[in-house]
């Protein structure tokens, strides 16, 4: 199979990775396919898709520009691919973009709710207005073979000057304002990369990006299509570039001198090795390797640097887009497959679109001859069943879906469960009270209030917090047994025991901390070894075996919800931990407040008196479970809900 | 009269009464700990919270709704607005979800709606709703100790500076909020230090809009200064190859201005 | 085992359906383009839509054609293939899977009718196996693969009947279902690659026969070329080769129009 064929196949292969992953973005929501927080909120889409896509696509206009306004002829054959990259670059922006918004639908209110202030309006506008130009100079290509078209195509030419100097102003204007917007944002952005002048070093690195986006354009084109690599073109082009980057250089760390920020240069933070790996890949490598002599010669070397540079500007494109946030919770941003995928999709596509059109319109010079278009070609085979797949062209379309088919499934396969990704809830598993915590949990009330620590400390006192995040509630087991009345009172709150068991902990069905809990032991009731039942035993005939069509459990286990109990039980989901002892003990509590009017032990701090201190666990238990400070706050239920 | 709000934390007991409150009035559903969480204990279905750290000290936070809102210049179909009174308040019907709003605020207040397939962004809006009809938010109404209170901007600020004054060594001598990014409406008197409600870099007074303002103001300027360099340099270089061309041309012994 | 039909019923489940509704599309489109292509390729460009569409609705319902032919076969063919769709799609414990995962569900079957139609799939499925094997002009024309399908296709509903009414069940439940699942997701998987996918290519394949396939200009010559005859004329080989006949029937009107 010949380089481009091949090509095309991997291609496709992304393609329907993406499209798997695209249709559990769009129905799941971002929660479920990203890696995006509230405290990282920008990720790999606006940082690669939107940010890097319009630079890699700044060679559009800088072409033009040498071309047709600064008339160095010598350059002609390449403006037909750089306008069509650029435009194909602006199409994957924007598709990167429905992506990236949260609300891709309302992505034209752009252009009906003005807010000028922001720079982000005059991006959308900017890109909205170039991605037209581009279309109306692209437009001729495809028109020459269209005989209808030929007025059109006839004044588009004579607009050419015209738009081409539109579209680098436009060009100037949103490279720069991507830029500008992380003004706004100092104490956000690492100060290695915050600065005054961002709008400035994102437009001279686009110009610089563009060159080198160029240069590997051309000869991986060169190598895929076996054409004769135009080395001798790319080198003033590559040289260009340099000069570029020398001044880029030159404004950045003028920049960090200028404003006193040199010594962030040495500093011990990771985001300090990230920026010396991103100057390094953007403008020194590359820089270094210019100065080569084998530069003028080689196309490998050529397109080596222009690869590296390439690189180099989309990682600082990511960068600012998300990697070198500062966030509070010094949490580390790092996409997930999906993202990757998303991206890869994108320029998948775009690459594919770009192969179509070169082999279809006069994009070069000479059109490619496609190596398998030859009719006396022999047919292909499919190799598993040997059935005729028939002519190259023909097999090329059967083996090009069929990879992207199989790769959505693979895709799909991958995707966990969207439904519990898009919740964001990890499991907690709960744990079992601790006891014997009586002196500790005393001791803190008591040092809050300023009296003595009561009689019954050390004895009867439980610490809730079945995560063991030490945030939870000293429970005075004995003071409540006493208040109520007893060992009578047991059932007011041990509402539905383990079988043949008295004492059977919360946490042994309020399985997860916020999570509901299935506690109805299915397979032990089906076993043989277990209940022996059959499900008719229990499920209706004749409907869905759910919930809602089954004997309750009360049939059977009629010592399992005792009389008096506080809570009764409809279903055999238990709540979330938390919710459970929440309704269980607000209720009376709201009750008794209401009743002897005092409405302090309703509230929150009458129970959650702050965190407690097991020194011993404490190292151990941290560092698994370390949400520290993670409040839950739920409104306290009704007093109707609680019986 | 500007709407503020002044959290004195000394006198906060983390009751946690004015989250409860907040849930009420907005309606706002339950929620868990989730993959995005800040652990701040704010979320898309939480506007308000008590920070139980550290050192058994309670400290409330929510939006500030700043004087010059940065997310307020950032959002670019203008669906967050700096009222009149002072609350900032947005429309949901105008969001294209594109997040700058987060990104923008220096406070990291906004928070999104991540696990829904049409998310939104939401935050504490100061109960306009209450406050435009001469009520006070749902969370000042319930605190029992008074900890956090309603009222004018300017008052709130005369309290706040008495109450530095009358307890000297009680509290850091500081209103939080007075003068950072411009002011924010809610403001802060406190016996610890309370850079941990920001990014924890200390903020100077320039409104964060001031920030990107010259470079929006630069835009017109850059399109027709560029499209007019542009447009002069192509007139400049076709003019100076026609000089050279007819310059050749002569040499050549060719007649001046003859073209075929 | 829990983990095992958890696994089938999550991911695998989505794998196959995947796989079946894109490669479902994928042959769907795949064929299309090849009329498409097949009609340019030819010098031939008649089509008698009417003819086509005749015989596609002739064949695909039983009681226009294939009855008056073999009433017995078609009336069990036909029951089968409707029970084989109706069932999997409308049962309420299938919708009910649906909208746990994703959310959607639409209109079910009652349960009662939804375990007849189960009875009838296995029912005619084994008559069709039958029939096969025992008639032996059916017997002649059979692959080796074509006892396996109406095997396979009736597994699922063996198991789910079982399964759904479990006192006539050998095993336990949980065997039940992972046979179930495991055989339902296989099909899914099969369909879109082998001779299954006549579930979408049924209405095109009069289509191809009437609009495709006739042979374009210049066929005989490079059959020639292939075989290393290109330097004798085509005639040579066969002088029935030629398009005389068919162009003359045309002429008389005999091939429909």
């Amino acid at each position: 199979m010949d380089r481009v064929r091949r090509l095309k196949l991997i291609l496709w292969m992304l393609l329907g990775l993406a499209a798997a992953v695209a249709i559990t973005r769009f129905f799941f929501g971002l929660g479920a396919t990203t890696h995006l927080s509230d405290a990282t909120p920008w990720g790999l889409w606006v940082g690669f898709d939107v940010m890097g896509g319009v630079a890699l696509a700044a060679g559009g206009f800088v072409v033009t520009a040498t071309v047709y306004i600064f008339k160095l002829d010598e350059f002609h054959s390449i403006v037909r691919p750089a306008v069509l990259t650029a435009f194909l670059g602006y199409v994957a922006v924007a598709v990167g973009l429905l992506f990236d918004l949260g609300l891709p639908w309302h992505i034209w209110y752009m252009t009906i709710y003005w807010n000028p202030h922001s720079p982000l309006f005059e991006v959308g506008w900017c890109v909205m207005l170039y991605l037209t130009v581009l279309t109306l100079e692209f437009f001729p290509v495809p028109a020459e073979d269209i005989s209808a078209l030929a007025s059109v195509r006839r004044f588009l030419v004579k607009l050419r000057i015209p738009l081409v100097i539109v579209g680098i102003a436009l060009s100037t204007l949103h490279q720069s304002s991507l830029g500008s917007l992380f003004l706004i944002m100092p104490y956000r952005l690492f100060p290695l990369w915050y600065s005054p002048i961002l709008p400035v070093l994102f437009f001279v690195s686009a110009i610089g990006l563009g060159l080198m986006m160029v240069i590997l354009e051309s000869h991986f084109t060169a190598y895929l299509y076996r054409r004769k690599p135009e080395t001798k073109l790319m080198r003033p082009l590559g040289e260009a570039a340099g000069w570029v980057l020398i001044l880029y250089l030159a404004l950045r760390f003028g920049d960090l001198a200028y404003r006193g920020q040199l010594h962030y240069l040495f500093a011990s933070a990771w985001q300090v090795k990230l920026f010396w790996v991103e100057i390094a890949a953007m403008a020194i490598v590359p820089l270094v390797m210019l100065w080569q002599r084998q530069f003028r010669k080689s196309s490998n070397w050529q397109w080596a640097t222009a690869a590296i540079a390439t690189t180099g500007i989309v990682l600082n494109r990511i960068d600012v887009g998300g990697l070198a946030d500062l966030s509070r919770g010094g949490s580390l941003y790092l996409p997930e497959w999906t993202e990757i995928v998303i991206s890869l999709g994108i320029v998948a596509a775009a690459t594919l679109l770009f192969l179509f059109m070169v082999e279809h319109f006069r994009v070069w010079e000479h059109r490619p001859a496609d190596p398998d278009a030859d009719p006396r070609k022999l047919p292909e085979f499919n190799k598993v069943g040997f059935t005729w797949l028939g002519t190259p062209v023909i097999a090329g379309r059967v083996k090009y879906s069929l990879a992207f088919v199989l790769a959505a499934g693979f895709g799909f396969l991958l995707l966990g469960s969207p439904r519990a990704a898009s919740m964001g809830a990890t499991p907690t598993p709960t744990h079992r009270a601790r006891g014997n915590v009586g002196n500790i949990g005393l001791q803190l009330a008591a040092a809050r209030t300023g009296k003595p620590a009561p009689a019954t400390a050390g004895t009867g006192v439980l610490y809730l917090d079945a995560d063991l995040t030490n945030w939870g509630v000293t429970f005075y087991h004995q003071r409540e047994i006493d208040r109520n009345g007893g060992e009578k009172s047991c059932v007011i709150c041990h509402h539905m025991n383990m079988p043949h068991d008295q004492e059977s902990g919360c946490y042994e069905c309020h399985r997860d901390m916020y999570l509901p809990t299935d506690s109805f032991r299915h397979d032990w009731h089906a076993s043989p070894k277990g209940a022996n039942l059959a499900c008719v035993q229990c499920h209706e005939r004749g409907y869905p075996r759910t919930s809602a069509h089954v004997k309750p459990c009360s049939d059977c286990h009629k010592d399992l919800v005792p009389a008096g109990a506080t809570i009764k039980i409809t279903t055999y989901i238990a709540p979330s931990y938390v919710d459970a002892m929440h309704t269980l003990c607000i209720g009376c509590h709201v009750k008794v407040a209401q009743k002897e009017n005092k409405p302090e032990i309703a509230r929150c701090a009458e129970c959650h008196k702050g965190k407690l201190n097991f020194a011993a666990a404490q190292n151990y238990l941290y560092s698994r479970h370390a949400p520290a400070g993670r409040l839950v706050v739920l409104p306290p239920p009704k007093v109707s809900e609680v019986h | 009269m500007r709407a503020a709000i002044l959290t004195d934390t000394t006198k906060c007991i983390g009751c946690s009464e004015c989250v409860i409150a907040c849930k009420k009035v907005n309606h706002l559903p339950n929620d868990i700990p989730q993959r995005w969480d800040m652990n701040d204990g704010l979320s898309a279905d939480n506007w308000t919270s008590v920070i139980g750290e550290p050192a058994d000290k309670f400290v409330r936070k929510q939006c500030r709704h700043c004087l010059e809102p940065a997310c307020v210049s950032a959002c670019p179909v203008g669906a967050m607005h700096k009222t009149e009174l002072g609350p900032v308040i947005y429309e949901s019907a105008k969001c294209i979800g594109c997040r700058y709003c987060m990104m923008a605020c220096p406070f990291g207040i906004p928070r999104y709606q991540w696990s829904d397939p049409v998310p939104h962004v939401r935050k504490c809006i100061l109960c306009y709703d209450r406050i435009k009809e001469g009520g006070q938010p749902a969370c000042t109404e319930v605190c029992p100790t008074k900890a956090t209170i309603y009222g004018d901007r300017d008052q709130l600020l005369a309290i706040a500076h008495q109450r530095l004054r009358e307890n000297p060594g009680k509290y850091i001598n500081r209103v939080w909020g007075e003068s950072e990014v411009g002011g924010t409406s809610v403001l802060y008197i406190s016996d610890i230090d309370l850079s941990f409600l920001t990014y924890g870099e200390q903020f100077g007074k320039m409104p964060l809009p001031d920030a990107t303002r010259p470079a929006m103001e630069a835009v017109p300027f850059a399109f027709v200064g560029m499209g007019a360099a542009m447009a002069g340099l192509y007139w400049i270089i076709k003019r100076r190859m026609k000089l050279e061309a007819e310059r050749a041309d002569e040499k050549a012994g060719g007649k001046p201005g003859s073209e075929e | 085992m829990t983990a095992w039909i958890d696994f089938a019923r999550g991911p695998l489940f989505r794998l196959s359906l995947a796989l079946m509704v894109l490669g479902l599309l994928r042959i769907f489109i795949i064929t299309l383009l090849e009329v498409r292509d097949g009609y340019r390729a030819n010098s031939d460009k008649i089509v008698s839509w009417k003819e086509i569409r005749r015989q596609t609705l002739g064949w695909l319902f039983p009681m226009f054609r294939l009855w008056r032919q073999r009433p017995i076969y078609s009336t069990v063919s036909f029951l089968f293939h409707i029970g084989l769709i109706v069932t999997p799609i409308f049962l309420a414990s299938h919708i009910l899977l649906w909208r746990q995962s994703v959310g959607i569900s639409w209109a079910a079957l009652p349960q009662v009718a939804a375990n007849w139609l189960a009875l009838l799939v296995i029912f005619t499925g084994a008559g069709l196996f039958l029939g096969r094997a025992l008639y032996s002009p059916a017997r002649k024309i059979s692959h080796r693969q074509d006892y396996f399908w109406p095997l396979l296709l009736i597994t699922p509903f063996v198991t789910g009947y079982i399964a759904s009414n479990a006192v006539i069940s050998p095993r336990t439940y949980q065997e039940m279902m992972l046979v179930h699942i495991y055989s339902g997701d296989l099909i899914l998987l099969l369909i879109p690659f082998t001779k299954l996918a006549h579930c979408v290519l049924a209405p095109l394949s009069q289509l191809v026969t009437g609009v495709a396939w006739k042979f374009p200009p210049g066929a005989g010559d490079r059959v020639a070329e292939t075989l290393g005859f290109a330097d004798r004329p085509t005639w040579v080989l066969n002088p029935r080769l030629t398009t005389a006949p068919v162009e003359e029937a045309i002429r008389k009107g005999g091939v429909a129009k």
